[in-house]
This record gives structure tokens, C-alpha cells and sequence, in this order.
């Protein structure tokens, strides 16, 4: 999920002065107060963020509930760590990645799912007149076979998706080497792919006959 | 909101290929927050920020103690150098018989292992009890 929070935050980073960034930038401004002893201007920062924490914490854990306290404790962490916020970066890459990190050591601790890619559910044949459900279960099926990748190709995955394909975010994010992220990138989607061998077909086929049953209609 | 429709062009890597498994990994359901999330959030920030700050560890009354500390593994470490070294070089050339010396520096290593072993064991103990009353 590139979010054009994230972008905008880039380009007025990089064009405007300090002072002027801080004027355009709300998570900027919110930051100065937040640092100058305002703890109430800290809540412009979740409400802005909120979506995005916790979209990113369930891609790594896939239950709701725990997205919401994974995401949760990613703003207290975040809102303990602000002042060590060098700048370096902008606000978003900073807050992805110690909200990675958070993610990362819970999901370490408490696996989302404990099971190996080999046993990770195959999915079903579609029947034709059910399209709609087996495509949502298959995807449901690679979603949570994603969990089931080792450790390392996992997250890849996680924040390539999230990041709306962007290799280069999602590195960020990891504080990765770009080139890494994309090994292991290419690494995971081999193992998908031989996971799900005949997902390919299915799919086309899936495609087809939707196809076709729109030209029919 | 449906990502399937979101823009996979242009970020896409050209080795990259779009196949089933990116359609599906890239269409994400987009879940909303709960509307007490950021209520909540915002609570425990309020706590965080209202808490009173953790006590700095006592160094000015830790020194001495510390410096004692490292004095006497300092010392028994030397000891040990002085006297187990030359014991035990003089017991790998006759193997079957420890010699007086040697007992007497194991022995003192051993009381140096042991008054190690009770102030670790006395520090943990203090270190616990003041995390139980919420001092630490």
C-alpha cells in the first residue's frame, strides 16, 4: 500500500524548506507538537496512519483482532521512539518499518499459523456454476499459504503486496538491500507457484468462462 | 475497497511477471478500523505519557559496589594466574598427584566462585523484588 500520504510526504521533503514542509506536511507539524509536549496531537497521527498499520498487521497475521493490537502497539512504540525519528526518511518509511519490526518479534513469538507450505490447503476445483466462491476460496487458500512460507520469504511477499508491488518500498521497509527483497521475492513466488501448480490454469480457465458467460448474457 | 483495480503498472519489476498468484495477493480486501481503535490508542498514549518516569539506575551508589566487584575478580582472577597455572603445568607433568599447591588455589578459586555466585544471587533477588514493587 503506497499511500499518497507517503508520496506527498517525499516531495515536500525534497523541494521545500524545513519550515515550509513542516507548514504543508500534517504529520510534520503534529510531530513538532507531539515533541513540544502536546500529547493530543499525537492522535492526527494514528488517525492518519491507523488504516495502513493495521492493513499491513494483517497481511502478516490474518486476524483482525490482533491486527488492531499489533497495530496498536506499533503507534506506542512509535510514540515512544519519535524523538529518535532522525529524518533521514520520511515519516512513513520510519513508521513502516518499526512497525514491521513490531510486527516481525510478535509473529516470532506467536506464529500466525504453524503449519509447513506442503500442508498449506490445496484449492479446490472450481465447479462452473460457483466461480465467484472458489475464486474467493483459492485466494483465501494462497493468502494463508503465504503465512506458511519460511521466515524470510515470507515478509518479502507481506510488504511487496502491501506495497502495492513496489520492490523498492518494501525494501525500505524491511531495511533491506533492494536487490535482497527482490531474491527472495522471486524465491517465494517459486515456492508458490510450485504449491499451487495448477492455479494458473484455473484461473485463465476462470477468466474464460466469465468471459464467456458475459458475452453469452 | 476492491485492489484489484489498483495500479500494478509502472511499479511492476520487468522480471517480475504478472501471474494468478500476484492478481490474488494484490487484491486485498481493505479492512477499516474499529471505530474504538484510535480511542484506544490514544489511552494508552495518555497513560504512557502521564506515568511517572522510570528512576534512573543508582550509579553514584552502584560505584562502589561495582568497583568492589571488579576488584576481586581482578584479584581472583590474578590469584588464580599466580597459582593454578603453575599447579596445574606442574600436574600435567605428573598427572596422578595433585600437588599442595594447587589445592590451596583451587580452594581459594572455589570460595572466589562462591562469594561470586551469592552476591549474583543476592543482586537478581533485590532485582526481582524492586520490579514486583514497581520500582523498577
Amino acid at each position: 500500500m503506497s499511500y499518497p500520504a507517503e508520496r506527498h510526504e517525499l516531495a515536500a521533503a525534497s523541494h521545500n524548506p524545513p519550515e515550509k514542509t513542516a507548514q504543508a506536511d500534517p504529520d510534520l507539524a503534529d510531530i513538532a507538537r507531539v515533541l513540544a509536549g502536546d500529547v493530543q496531537a499525537f492522535e492526527g497521527i494514528v488517525r492518519r496512519w491507523q488504516g495502513p498499520l493495521i492493513n499491513m498487521a494483517w497481511r502478516y497475521c490474518r486476524d483482525r483482532g490482533r491486527a488492531e493490537e499489533l497495530a496498536q502497539e506499533a503507534f506506542l512504540r512509535a510514540w515512544r521512539g519519535l524523538a529518535q525519528w532522525r529524518r533521514e526518511s520520511s515519516f512513513s518509511t520510519w513508521l513502516f518499518a518499526l512497525a514491521a519490526n513490531v510486527f516481525r518479534s510478535d509473529l516470532r513469538r506467536f506464529p500466525a499459523v504453524d503449519l509447513p507450505l506442503e500442508a498449506a490447503p490445496e484449492p479446490s476445483a472450481a465447479a462452473l456454476q460457483h466461480h465467484a466462491l472458489a475464486a474467493q476460496l483459492n485466494a483465501e487458500s494462497v493468502r494463508r499459504a503465504v503465512l506458511a512460507l519460511p521466515r524470510r520469504y515470507r515478509e518479502p511477499v507481506v510488504l511487496f503486496y502491501f506495497h502495492e508491488m513496489d520492490v523498492a518500498a518494501a525494501a525500505r521497509t524491511m531495511r533491506l538491500p533492494e536487490g535482497t527483497v527482490k531474491a527472495r521475492l522471486s524465491r517465494a513466488r517459486a515456492l508458490l507457484r510450485k504449491r499451487f501448480p495448477h492455479l494458473e490454469a484455473q484461473h485463465e480457465e476462470m477468466e474464460f468462462g466469465a468471459l464467456n458467460t458475459g458475452k453469452e448474457a | 475497497m476492491n485492489r484489484t483495480q489498483t495500479n500494478q503498472t509502472g511499479k511492476m519489476q520487468s522480471e517480475l511477471d504478472p501471474t494468478a498468484i500476484d492478481r490474488i495477493l494484490a487484491s486485498e480486501e481493505e479492512l477499516v478500523p474499529t471505530s474504538g481503535f484510535l480511542a484506544s490508542v490514544m489511552e494508552r498514549v495518555r497513560e504512557e505519557a502521564t506515568a511517572p518516569p522510570p528512576i534512573p539506575f543508582p550509579w553514584k551508589r552502584a560505584i562502589p559496589g561495582i568497583t568492589l566487584l571488579t576488584g576481586t575478580l581482578g584479584w581472583g582472577a590474578f590469584a588464580l594466574v599466580r597459582h593454578g597455572l603453575p599447579a596445574a603445568s606442574e600436574l600435567s607433568l605428573t598427572p596422578p598427584h595433585l600437588t599442595a599447591a594447587f589445592d590451596q588455589s583451587l580452594e581459594q578459586a572455589a570460595w572466589v566462585a562462591l562469594a561470586l555466585g551469592v552476591s549474583l544471587f543476592s543482586w537478581l533477588l533485590s532485582k526481582r523484588l524492586a520490579g514486583r514493587s514497581g520500582l523498577l
